[in-house]
């Protein structure tokens, strides 16, 4: 995997450690990284963004221990050999809450009803 | 041996009960800040806010009114040549030397440190498009701030400070410049202190910000830490008196409706009137935030 590949937005409300373990678990949920594949050095990645390299290596400290990321002695990080075959649906689920927990916001401040909403939703989940 | 060690256990910037004031106006009202080493702190405040005043004081470069600052262990005031070594400071507008050219001050600054790189100041002063011969008086100050920037890098020192660097480079320099910055400061452990108008840059470098405003340090903490921490909070006109008595800034709109500038509690809560129906919370960017609190 190339550094290049992590879109990195500093004036973004989110954090950019977040950014750089949302992108990660993306790209490998979508198997766009297989497993085993060498991820960039901290330094690679800092360098290439312009970043504090405190906020790469806590990046991918976090995704180390969700299990996305294995340390191989000598080589660096590589995507973890296990995932997405074995991520249970709760796991996957639990990568959707963020967009929920908006969407919930949403219907609140346009005081909107469940049901409406609901059914709308099914309606999209179905197509 | 123990000179190393107790070397060692000194932080390379601390200041305490730092006043100044200019011509009667309080600039700098009681600012205690300390640099951990390797830290990355960007400041950020207002035009005129004091930011340079304090990067001067805290640097001695000038007295202040009451506290003290101590670098490395010494005291501010009274540096030591060993001290003043390990330190490179870039004013927004350098102005030293101005009778030398470009190369011979680099040449002549580079003497006096154990640790210059010459390869450095060759290969950026060719990337940064810097005349060599071009004597300093005659450039612009952009070029000025440019070559200032290549002294201080090529020194390799363990305290960096930049008072507003961004401001004489164009993007493609701009961010060479902050690479230099973190890839220094999380590999080096070099200690790195600059103030700044953009906010994206810090966002990017920064490990914390400390944001001055009206003489105080606001809201010094990491960054990761400021965007999850505060929020603003819009409560609708006809609950304006729920609104927290305690917020960071406080603005009427004119329909009555009222936003707050809010913290989370020790429990990671935001305050009761968010909870209440029709109120909004907001996550903020940096910028957001500056503008919502310094407005």
């Amino acid at each position: 995997m190339d550094a290049s590949l992590l879109i990195i937005q500093p004036a973004s409300i989110e954090p950019i450690y977040r950014q750089i373990v949302e992108q990660l678990r993306r790209l490998i949920a979508a198997g766009q990284l297989a497993p085993g594949e060498l991820l960039p050095s901290v330094r690679d990645v800092a360098g290439f963004h312009a970043i504090n390299p405190m906020t790469v290596s806590r990046a991918y400290g976090i995704a180390e221990s969700e299990g996305l990321l294995e340390r191989q002695r000598g080589k660096g990080m590589v995507v973890a050999a296990t995932h997405r075959t074995t991520q249970t649906q709760n796991q996957r689920m639990a990568l959707l809450e963020p967009q929920l927990q908006a969407l919930t916001r949403h219907a609140g401040e346009l005081e909107l009803p469940a049901d409406a909403v609901l059914r709308r939703l099914t309606k999209l989940l179905g197509e | 041996m123990n000179a190393m060690l107790r070397e060692q256990a000194h932080l390379p910037l601390e200041t305490r009960g730092l006043q100044h004031c200019y011509e009667g106006v309080n600039v700098l009202c009681g600012i205690d800040l300390a640099l951990e080493p390797g830290s990355v702190l960007g400041l950020i405040g207002r035009n005129g806010a004091g930011k340079s005043t304090l990067i001067r004081a805290m640097l001695g470069l000038l007295v202040p009114l009451a506290g003290s600052t101590q670098v490395f262990g010494e005291a501010a005031l009274k540096l030591s040549d060993a001290a003043k070594a390990r330190i490179a400071y870039v004013p927004q507008q350098p102005e030293a030397l101005a009778w030398l050219t470009a190369q011979q001050m680099l040449d002549y600054v580079g003497r006096f440190y154990p640790q210059w790189d010459a390869t450095f100041v060759r290969t950026t002063m060719e990337r940064w498009q810097i005349q060599p011969n071009r004597l300093l008086a005659k450039l612009s100050p952009g070029e000025r701030q440019r070559v200032d920037l290549i002294r201080a890098l090529a020194s390799q020192p363990e305290l960096l400070v930049l008072d507003e660097p961004a401001a004489a480079l164009d993007p493609v320099a701009r961010r060479e410049l902050l690479r230099e910055v973190a890839l220094r400061a999380g590999e080096s452990g070099t200690t790195v202190l600059f103030s700044t108008h953009i906010v994206s840059d810090l966002e990017r470098v920064a490990s914390e910000i400390a944001f001055l405003h009206q003489g105080k340090l606001l809201m010094h903490c990491s960054v990761d830490e400021t965007k999850e921490r505060y929020a603003r909070l819009w409560l609708p006109g006809k609950m304006s008196a729920a609104a927290p008595t305690e917020s960071l800034s406080r603005r009427r709109h004119e329909d009555g409706s009222i936003s707050l500038v809010v913290e989370r509690d020790a429990a990671g809560q935001w305050p009761q009137a968010a909870g209440l129906a029709g109120a909004r919370v907001d996550a903020l960017g940096l910028e957001d935030l500056f503008v919502e609190i310094a407005e």
